[in-house]
């Protein structure tokens, strides 16, 4: 894929602030992808887990902050007990959605359930899905 | 015996069977479940970010509950409870900024008592003194599986029954100790424990699609079809979960999964205390086997266990 690299106060800014967030270091990385081989989401995704941590390395914040993946990502672990440098990418997908929090609308709310759909759900699902993607 | 028990908000709705065969099964161990005055929702999800913190006064005030009442375990069958128990507790045990900022916050909580309107506050601080345990931790290390077969009341006829994992309950393999994240036999043990043959199949720790079945229904649908083509495909006629979110999407969401899948023709899914509580002896009535969408009864057969058992 094509990128067109930037470089200034606002990439650091937006690196140094998932680092921070997420208490993991990015740099640490070294693209060996197991984190990709192994997610269950990534036939879904539009950027696979290797690439959003290569974009934050790269400050690419637009790119990251637009990508679906961080709405697929089910925080299954599974990246996190594969990779070979214990980066826990289910916590740098968490941070860049924090990162998105003060802006946006919920990316999954209360609204979008249906009647029917609230009634059947477990609890736990619904505490658990507006956790992760609402504000 | 009295054991401090946290069902979780779902086991109390949704989930009724899983709460029901656990005590009833635990009757029979001869322990007696308690459960944490007041307990609430432990949040579900462990928050992920640093400054997400709040997300640990819940669990923790859970559990110091449990240590007020003089509790030094607590067991608990959902695994998103577990993991959020676990890991909250391992936070404040390995890490003394998170245990000074939330018991700084967590100190001057009000309780009233709703009878006599008394008063208590200035609790102590919580330094992560109670173990949380997974009730298949708690049978396996301190039941042990060999007084469960002792114990033993019904045959199951060896029925071959996958033993599924889902998330949660492994991973992250440093925080939840639970097993080994990529080749895990817990689970199995207990299910050839309580007479059953467990399934060998590669999908057990893979995820269902866990929350996104509420966000992204399409996504869990195909995610939930693999761990149930695979358990199939290896001779299961039933699969086993501890978590009513497992259950939700492999059962309640088992039509949505036939329609899209064509080639996948069902598969019963039961609590893991199911299966115990039948084992040894509880009434088929007590299982809560009405939650089921996928009927499970007829797995259920009156067989009496042989007179001795190794
Ligand atoms: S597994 Fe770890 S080191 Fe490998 S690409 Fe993924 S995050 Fe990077
Ligand atoms: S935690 Fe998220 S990114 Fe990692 S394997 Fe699971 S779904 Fe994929």
């Amino acid at each position: 894929m094509r990128v067109k690299l930037k470089s200034g106060p606002d990439q650091r800014k937006f690196i140094e602030r998932i680092e921070e967030l997420s208490g993991e270091n990015v740099f640490a990385c070294y693209q060996c992808g197991r984190c990709s081989a192994g997610c269950p989401m990534a036939s879904e995704m539009d950027l696979l887990p290797n690439q959003i941590i290569r974009m934050v390395q790269m400050g690419l914040d637009e790119e990251v902050l637009r990508s679906k993946t961080l709405y697929l990502c089910a925080s299954c672990f599974t990246c996190e007990s594969r990779c070979p440098k214990g980066i826990d990418m289910a916590r740098v997908m968490e941070a860049v959605r924090h990162v998105l929090d003060p802006k946006g609308q919920d990316a999954f709310g209360p609204c979008e359930l249906t009647p029917e759909l609230a009634r059947e759900l477990p609890q736990q699902v619904l505490v658990s899905v507006f956790r992760k993607f609402a504000k | 015996m009295k054991l401090h028990y946290y069902p979780g908000c779902t086991l109390k709705d949704k989930t009724t069977g899983l709460d029901i065969s656990t005590r009833e099964a635990m009757k029979r161990l001869d322990v007696e479940l308690v459960e944490p005055d007041g307990w609430t929702c432990c949040g579900a999800e462990y928050p992920l970010t640093g400054e997400k913190i709040a997300g640990l006064a819940a669990p923790i005030r859970v559990l110091r509950q449990v240590r007020d009442e003089g509790g030094d375990i607590v067991v608990t069958t959902c695994s998103f409870c577990y993991s959020v128990l676990k890991r909250s507790n391992k936070a404040l045990r390995d890490d003394p900024v998170k245990r000074k900022r939330i018991n700084a916050f967590l100190r001057d909580d009000i309780q009233i008592d709703p009878l006599t309107k008394e008063r208590t506050t200035g609790f102590a601080d919580y330094n992560g003194e109670v173990q949380v345990l997974h009730l298949l931790e708690y049978l396996r290390d301190r039941v042990g599986f060999p007084r469960v077969r002792e114990r033993i009341k019904r045959d199951l006829g060896m029925l071959p029954v996958a033993a599924y994992y889902g998330c949660r309950l492994l991973r992250p393999k440093e925080e939840m100790g639970f097993d080994e994240p990529d080749s895990p036999h817990l689970f199995e043990e207990f299910l050839e424990a309580v007479g059953c043959a467990a399934v060998d199949y590669p999908f057990k720790q893979e995820c269902c699609g866990s929350y996104l079945a509420v966000s992204m229904p399409d996504a869990a649908t195909e995610a939930s079809y693999r761990v149930l083509r695979s358990a199939k495909m290896n001779g299961a006629r039933a699969i086993t979960v501890t978590c009513p979110l497992c259950f939700y999407n492999l059962d309640h969401r088992q039509e949505t999964i036939k329609t899209a899948y064509l080639d996948f023709a069902g598969l019963p899914v039961l609590f893991f205390t199911q299966l115990l509580a039948w084992a040894l002896g509880v009434d088929k009535a007590l299982l809560g086997l009405g939650d089921h969408k996928v009927p499970a009864d007829a797995l259920f057969v009156e067989r009496p266990a042989p007179e001795v058992r190794t």
